[in-house]
Parts: C-alpha cells; structure tokens; sequence
C-alpha cells in the first residue's frame, strides 16, 4: 500500500493552487468532465423525482435546519451530555484539539492494540487530518474499505466528490486500476464483476484485521450513540467484526436526541443518492456485550471548527451534514469536478468550509468560485445559505488584502481607490466624464464597441465587450433639453 | 495512554469546550428551547393497513429484494418454500428465533455463540425484525433475541426477514413513535447491499448479504398500533 502514501497534496489546502488555476486541469480534460457530468445528471435527475415524492419536504427542511442550528448554539452541553453517556455505556472519548493530536491519539490507539493493519469505512473527517498518510508513515497499512475509497487508494487517487469520491473515474479505468493492482488480468469493465472483485479483495481482510476506523454521521446527544449511514455493507463489517472501534468525529456531528434521525434519515439518501433510503445505516452505543466491538473509542475533533461558532451567520457552516447536494447542483463545480476546491471538501460547501477551516490564512481563493446563483442554498436539507457564507467570506478576505501594503500599488486597489475620489464630489466625476470620452476614443472600434482594455481592465474584456461612451452623458443631455424648452 | 497524554487530553478537552462557550450562548436552557423547534412535517401516514403492506411490498421490490405473503397458519411452510428455493443447504438462526420457523430437512446452526467462521460458513440466515417503514422500504432490526447479533444478518450471503403485517408502519416518524427507549443498536436495511459507486451505475451486493428476501405474514386481526 506504499503507493497511497503522501499524495495528498493537490487537496491539502496550505498547498493547493488557487482554484482559477487548479480548476485548468480539469477543463483541459474532456474525459474528466465528461465522467463528472455523467455521475451528476444520473444523482440530480434521482433527487429531483425523490424529493419532489416527499410532498412534506420543505417542512422537514425548516426542522432540519433547526435541529441542526440549535445543536451548534448548545454544542458544549450536547458534547459532554455525549462524552457522559457513551462513555458510561464502555466507550472511552477522546479530545483532539487540531489534526496532529488526533493522528496522535489514534496512532496511540492503535500501538495499544499492536496492529499494523486497520481497516477503514468512508471518513471524510480522516482525509481532513490526511490520516492514511500519516499511519502510513509510522508502519501501519490503512486498508479503504468503501469501493470508491479502494478505487482511489489503489489507483493513487485523490477523492473529488464526498458523497460518491470516485465519480471522476470511469468502469475503463477502474478497471485498468483494478487489473494492476489486483493482479487479475482477464477482468472486465462491467461494474457487477468490478463490483466482485472488490468484494473478494476484502473478505479476508474483513474477517482477520481487528482494529477499525469509522467516522460518524450522527452522534447523538441523549444517547451516547454513533450512526453511520453507507450503502454496500462495508461499514456493517468495519463496525462489527473487528475488536477495537475509533470513531472519529467533527464536534458539530452532534444530535439533540435519538428522535431527530427521523428528520435527518428522511433526508439524507435523498439528498446524497437520490434513494429514499441508503442500503444500510448503523447505530451503536458504547459496547454492546456479546456483538461487535468490545473495546470503542470516540475521538472528537475540532480542528477549527469551534472558531467558525463565533459568528451566527458563519456557523451555519457546520450545520452541513455531508449529503453534497450542493456540489451537485452546483453549475461551477459541474465545469471543474472536485479537485480543483484544493481541499478535501469541494463544491459550495468547501468553498465556505475550507477556507474557514484554515482560519482564513488559505484557500482565500474558494469563496469566489461561485457564481452565487444559490442552486446550493435551494437543495440543501438542512438550509445552508451558502451564497450568504460565501459573500461574508468574500468581504473578510478584501479586509484582509486591503492590510497588506503591497495591495497599495496593487492595478485593481489603486483604480477603486481613484474610483473613490471620482465618485465623491460631483465636479470631478463630470470631469472625469469629459477626459473618459477622450481617452475611450483610443479604444473603441469603429463599430462603436470597446474589444480589449488595457491593465486590469483586459481581464474583463477578454470574455465580454463593452459598448462605447456615447458623446453625451444623460446630464448633460437633460441639461441642453432644459435650456432649448426656454 | 502516558500521563502526559493524558493530561494534555484534559487541556484539549477543556480549551475545545471553553472555545465553544465563549462562542455560542451558555446552555442552561437547551432543553426548553429543544421543546420548542417546530416540527411541521408528516408524522402519520394516511393510508390503510393494506394500502401500507402493500406499499412496503413495491417498496422493497425497487429494492430488488423478494417479498411473498403468507398467512399465520401458512408461515412455516412459506419459510419451507423459499428456503428449498434458494438452492441452500445450511442456515444460521438467532438465539429467539421461533422453533417452527426452522423448517426440517436443513441445517440448521443456532447461534448461542457461533464463531465468526461458523457463521461465514452459513449459506443463509433466517429472522425476525422489529418494524418495518413503507414509505422508504426499510427493514429495522434491534437485534433482540430473534433477529440476532448484528454478524448474523451480515456475513451470510442470503437474509430471509418475517415481518408481521402489524409490524409495518407507513412513515419513518412512526418507527421513532414505537421506540419507548432508544435502542443502544439499531441496523436499517433497506435491500439488499448496494454501491453506485462506478458510473452511477447500482449493483446489487458488495459486502453486506446480495440476497434479501422478505415473507410478511397478514396478522390484520391485530391492531396495527400494537407492535409487539
């Protein structure tokens, strides 16, 4: 498994492109965005006739939504409500403040139980910390278990959709993939038999690795209990064959009370798969005598996530429960796939999530790779305003250039800041009127239409034109008409 | 875990929650302003005990899965049926499992601490279930004494599930209705294991069993709001 090891760094967001660049390689690509396209229709035109079957689906929306915001504003009560209860029914809950302490708690866990090998269900949350990585490096091998995360791992792949994370690679090339690694030579493309292959290649792991890695889709509060939501059965074995069980979880996952999965399980499949419901959902509380895992371990992590708390139109943020509805509907991330969101967590919702994440020191490029149409904000089940977030992040990121003192000689800050001038008193913007027209002259074409600007201008110009200035402005118009009427 | 471990453990424990403090409001009142949200969206479904069968029928059925019915003085032998019609030989039964729902002539391993390898062996398993929800073909298991520990409905390749026709609900909001307490386990199924994970394109079976097959047994004397 050496080959999955340190390539993260196209989605590690402190050094990542800016998404205008990263975003290239994959409109360059025809097979790509042709893959892409393909995976998204199929999901969108699912949804839609799901959700348009649900006729109460704007009224589990509004509780969803505020389930999930009243779980962020009391999130410390419902965490050590959690901490207490699972912990009382035998699991043992661990604190991790950033990425490094929670692979240092997990890589402790595992050197208790002295295993080289751990088998993985999906976990977003442990791509965020680049997890694989990192256990890959102290010697132990981290076996993917989602057929998806087998795709990528075995193909040296990096994930570009959170719910469905191979969508980029198509049956040819999961073959190819599966062929190579596999060493099964005469397999064909057809997704039952990639499908079986998967399956056989994992059995014996199933049945012989005893140490377990999930994330969670839900904890819930009251409770003490995880829930983890997934389709192939995967999860199933992680959860209840091995002997020891780390769940890693982001704080916010947490639910009030057992009876909120009504909401949020209604919502889910739909939103992710377009399936009124996913094959197979989980839920555990602490150990259970006689099945599954006797020895369970909750890590929670924060990794940023408390600082996004702090403002009530940035929290709703962490409302998200992953179903990538957003991403889907999304006409920007349709054009580029995931990959170039430099982040584990593309479309929309890691355009807000990322850069917030990194406290703002990077990805400062993704709250503008939107073209803030609000399809995301439409789908979303549990109302993220994404378009709302993403504006907000938008304006800190300007505050923040607007510090650095070479934005003093920076082309755009220097013409807004004229701009500025111009428009504060009216004498100067009438003069700068006249000396326009002047200077327009040498630009415009003689179809009365300006092609190309100088400076920064040209960027806009490059996919747009511009109309000339007229020889008078509507003022000077007004004014001539009122001295002609005398 | 080492005492520095440990400590430092404490510190990020306490610094993650004085961070959350500082940024959202004390929550002294959480369960007062729970109380309050609003919850408008369909808590009972509307349609008949055989409107609401039927519906779990077509609903599992998209699924993939088999579904016949039986009724109650039929039920042995319909179990009978389809496990001559599977083709297999040796099953796995719960510990609760009722005696005559083991149809003679088979193999039968009932699990009172089957190894893993014994149950791996199994060609199929047979059991209860607690509820199930029409409206989204979903099966729940509690994994009481009759429908086993959660290895039993997994490992083998082919699941036969009875569900009593009371057992149905029409909507999910009515499983949670049906729980006094919540169940420290909980597995939902809903058809058999799946993945549409290349090209969007679903498959039936990965890990989880390929073969779901379902007998519901119209036990419609009974009210429908008496679950067990």
């Amino acid at each position: 498994m050496s080959q999955a090891a340190g390539h993260h760094a196209i989605l590690d967001p402190t050094l990542a492109p800016p998404f205008p660049q990263a975003a290239l390689n994959v409109l360059r690509n025809p097979q790509l965005r042709k893959n892409v396209t393909h995976a998204i229709d199929v999901i969108q035109g699912k949804r839609a006739r799901l959700v348009a079957e649900k006729t109460d689906w704007q009224e589990l929306r509004s509780t969803a939504s505020a389930i999930r915001t009243h779980a962020l504003e009391n999130l410390g009560f419902y965490l050590e409500q959690f901490e207490a209860r699972c912990t009382a029914a035998g699991g043992h809950v661990h604190w991790a403040a950033d990425a490094d302490e929670a692979r240092r708690i997990i890589l402790d866990l595992l050197r208790q139980e002295n295993a080289s090998e751990v088998i993985k269900i999906k976990t977003m949350t442990s791509a965020e910390i680049q997890l694989n990585t990192f256990l890959e490096a102290q010697g132990i091998s981290a076996f993917e278990t989602d057929l998806a995360e087998i795709i990528l791992q075995l193909g040296d792949e990096e994930p570009s959709h959170i719910v469905v994370p191979a969508l980029h690679i198509n049956r040819s090339q999961v073959r190819e993939i599966f062929a190579r690694r596999m060493g099964l030579k005469n397999l064909s493309d057809d997704p039952q038999a990639l499908t079986a292959a998967a399956r056989r290649y994992l059995r014996q792991k199933f049945l012989t690795i005893p140490t377990a890695i999930s994330g969670a889709n839900f904890l819930i509060a009251e409770t003490g209990s995880v829930a983890v939501v997934e389709s192939e059965g995967n999860g199933r074995m992680c959860l209840t064959l091995p002997r020891t069980m780390i769940t890693l979880a982001g704080i916010e996952k947490v639910l009030p009370r057992f009876e909120d999965l009504e909401v949020m399980l209604q919502m889910l499949a739909r939103s992710a798969t377009g399936e009124r419901m996913n094959p197979y959902t989980s839920l555990w509380t602490g150990v259970t005598p006689g099945d599954g895992p006797q020895n369970f371990h909750v890590v929670l992590l924060d990794n940023g996530r408390s600082s996004i708390l702090s403002s009530p139109k940035q929290r709703q943020t962490l409302k998200c429960i992953r179903c990538a509805a957003c991403m889907n509907a999304c006409p920007v991330y349709r054009q580029t796939g995931g990959h170039a969101y430099g982040s584990v967590y593309p479309g929309p919702i890691g355009a807000i999530l990322t850069p917030q994440l990194m406290h703002m020191q990077h990805a400062q490029s993704l709250p503008y790779a939107s073209s803030l149409c609000g399809a995301c904000y439409e789908v979303c089940p549990v109302k993220i305003n994404i378009p709302e977030v993403l504006l907000e992040l938008r304006a800190q990121v300007t505050d923040q250039e607007r510090k650095q003192a070479v934005r003093f000689f920076d082309p755009m800050y220097l013409g807004l800041r004229i701009a500025n001038l111009l428009f504060a008193r009216a004498w100067i913007f009438h003069a700068a009127q006249r000396l326009g027209r002047i200077g327009a002259r040498v630009v415009t074409r003689k179809d009365g239409w300006i092609h190309s600007l100088p400076s920064v201008g040209g960027k806009w110009t490059q996919t747009r034109d511009l109309r000339g200035l007229p020889s008078q402005t509507f003022h000077e118009w007004w004014a001539a008409r009122g001295k002609e009427a005398k | 875990m080492s005492a520095p471990a440990q400590s430092q453990q404490s510190t990020s424990r306490e610094r993650i929650l004085d961070r959350i403090r500082a940024a959202t409001q004390p929550s002294t009142a959480a369960a007062s302003s729970y109380a309050t949200l609003p919850r408008n969206y369909i808590h009972k479904g509307a349609l008949n005990a055989d409107a609401r069968v039927n519906l779990l029928i077509e609903r599992l059925r998209e699924y993939d899965a088999e579904v016949i019915e039986a009724t109650p003085e039929g039920l042995p032998a319909a179990i009978a049926a389809q496990l001559a019609a599977s083709g297999k030989r040796s099953f796995v039964a719960p510990a609760g499992l009722p005696a005559d729902w083991m149809a003679p002539g088979f193999d039968w391993k009932i699990d009172r601490g089957l190894t893993t390898a014994e149950i791996e062996q199994a060609d199929g398993v047979v059991t209860a279930a607690f509820c199930a929800v029409a409206d989204s073909g979903t099966i729940v298991l509690h994994h009481s004494l009759a429908e086993g520990r959660r290895v039993l409905t997994l490992l083998p390749d082919w699941h036969l599930c009875i569900l009593r026709a009371s057992q149905v609900v029409e909507r999910l909001p009515e499983y949670f209705d049906r729980c006094l307490q919540p169940p420290a386990l909980v597995t939902w199924v809903s058809g058999p294991s799946a993945t549409a994970d290349i090209e969007m394109t679903r498959i039936k079976g990965v890990h989880g069993p390929r073969f779901l097959h379902v007998i519901v047994v119209h036990d419609q004397d009974a009210p429908a709001t008496n679950s067990n």
